[in-house]
């Protein structure tokens, strides 16, 4: 019996790094998941592993920046699912995408536009999206996934940090206005997390380890137990929350 | 298969309301309880459910603002079973007895103190008591029961003053001890309808501050409890978790 059975849960970035560990956290417990992902070849790949360990998982192809796709993206994983219970906001420009490290004054406009089509936008067309079946419903529960960056303001990020900190307010805000259908929304800001990545080497996520109380890399499991207490039952009377879950750098 | 199988809980304030809640959930979850409580027959009474419900659970009187009576709490744990895995600091002035609600000029000095005295004091005796025993072990988890009234200044400011010491105790001692893979989280409930002598309807005035529109109960408050009591919040410290159905938000 897991905490999660008959759940039906779509992760945006679904196919790698801290969505894939939820994916696999979630059907742990029970849950049938949706794997959305702009990568939708990894997206397969994981979701065929989910189901060849006995899980019941979709794999989508998605950009959540686009509203038409997002809402097939609903409509799929109704027709597949006949319901969705959870939506983790996690499809993002972040460690796995190459963006700019600089200053304020050379960060691309493109750039910034596009970070915040990706991170803040694609949060409110998802949200958008599931809505009304969540209403009809009764009853939901949504994850937005900010990040640690927003309570320290990280240097040369600002594109970054900025669609971070948007994603805690549109949390709050979504949290009152979807309260009285029986709709959650809270958020988790992770720390700097060794998601898998060819770019990125072990060393550069030691960087973070002096400022933490748990003085170790932060790795994407180390997110799962969050993201299953916000999935389940037992978070239903908590809303509008940003738990940080970075062994303690920031104390939130 | 629980989720807290194997675990030595002490819940400070076990007996009734919120720790009464939490005590019943973690020995619903495998975990065997310290109810460690100023009211001994009242905690004796709520081990004895459990125990009738095929849990386990002791008593032990408890006076949190007393570094004894903590002493003796952290001994009698460890020799019923041996170890202590997580600590709840919940027993808290504010119900019973029922502190003044009252401007700063109407709280008597008193007063204060003894507010300071069971509610900052006693957890932080109470941590003094379990440390040793969690730093050898390499392991534990620690919740301090603070209150949304930290976050809305909705209430009188001897009891508020005391649930923000709380929140600093929790930020400080996370990064004191997290080397020792003990965590140390905090919840913050909204005004819950945990005295069993006023029905819910004394409970109605914070509900349209909520984004779900209804009186909190404790029973509300035990999810929280077991995630951070649980494995499933190892990598997660000095943070503050409020449960309120959506008032203040943090």
């Amino acid at each position: 019996m897991g905490r999660l059975d008959d759940r039906v849960i779509i992760v945006t970035g679904g196919a790698a790094g801290i969505g894939r560990a939820f994916a696999e956290g979630f059907v742990r417990e029970g849950a049938s998941v949706v794997l959305a992902d702009i990568n939708g070849e990894q997206a397969e790949r994981s979701a065929e592993e989910l189901r060849q360990a006995g899980g019941q998982a979709l794999a989508l192809t998605v950009d959540v920046s686009d509203q038409a796709q997002t809402e097939t993206m609903v409509a799929e994983t109704l027709s597949r699912f006949g319901k969705i219970t959870g939506l983790v906001n996690n499809a993002a420009i972040a460690i796995r995408v190459r963006h700019t490290r600089a200053p304020l004054e050379e960060i691309p406009l493109d750039e910034f536009d596009r970070m915040l089509a990706v991170n803040l936008k694609g949060v409110f067309l998802c949200s958008r999206a599931v809505l009304p079946h969540m209403k009809e419903q009764g009853y939901g529960k949504i994850i937005n996934m900010s990040s640690g960056t927003f309570f320290n303001g990280r240097e040369n990020l600002v594109h970054y940090v900025a669609s971070k900190g948007g994603v805690i307010a549109f949390t709050r805000v979504l949290a009152r206005e979807a309260g009285p259908s029986g709709i959650r929304v809270n958020s988790i800001a992770p720390g700097l997390t060794a998601s898998e990545t060819e770019e990125h080497s072990l060393e550069e996520f030691a960087v973070r380890i002096p400022n933490r109380a748990i003085k170790r890399i932060e790795v994407p499991e180390d997110l799962v137990g969050a993201g299953i207490f916000f999935m389940s039952a037992e978070s239903d009377f908590i809303s509008g929350q940003t738990l940080a879950v970075d062994g303690g750098v920031v104390v939130h | 298969m629980g989720k807290l199988d194997e675990r030595v809980i002490i819940v400070t304030g076990g007996a009734q309301g919120i720790g009464r809640a939490f005590s019943m959930r973690f020995a619903e979850e495998g975990a065997r309880v310290v109810i460690a409580d100023i009211n001994g027959p009242a905690a004796e009474k709520t081990a004895a459910e459990i125990g009738e419900a095929g849990g386990e659970a002791i008593a032990v009187p408890t006076d949190v603002s007393d570094h004894e009576s903590t002493e003796a709490m952290a001994r009698a744990a460890l020799e019923k079973w041996g170890r202590i895995d997580g600590l709840v600091n919940n027993a808290a002035v504010f119900q019973r007895p029922q502190i003044t609600r009252g401007t700063v000029e109407e709280i008597t000095a008193e007063e204060w103190d003894r507010v300071i005295a069971v509610n900052v004091r006693g957890p932080f005796l109470c941590c003094r008591a379990v440390l040793p025993h969690m730093k050898s072990r390499g392991y534990g988890k620690i919740v301090n029961i603070s209150s949304g009234t930290f976050f809305s200044g909705r209430s009188s400011t001897q009891y508020v003053a005391s649930k923000g010491a709380v929140v600093g105790m929790t930020r400080t001692l996370s990064r004191e001890v997290g080397d020792f893979n003990i965590t140390v989280n905090s919840i913050a409930p909204g005004s819950t309808a945990s005295d069993p002598e006023r029905d819910e309807s004394n409970y109605q005035g914070r509900v349209p501050d909520r984004a779900i529109k209804r009186v909190e109960r404790p029973e509300d408050l035990a999810g929280a409890g077991v995630f951070l009591m649980s494995s499933d919040s190892d990598f997660m410290t000095g943070q503050t978790m409020i449960v309120d159905g959506g008032a203040a938000l943090n």
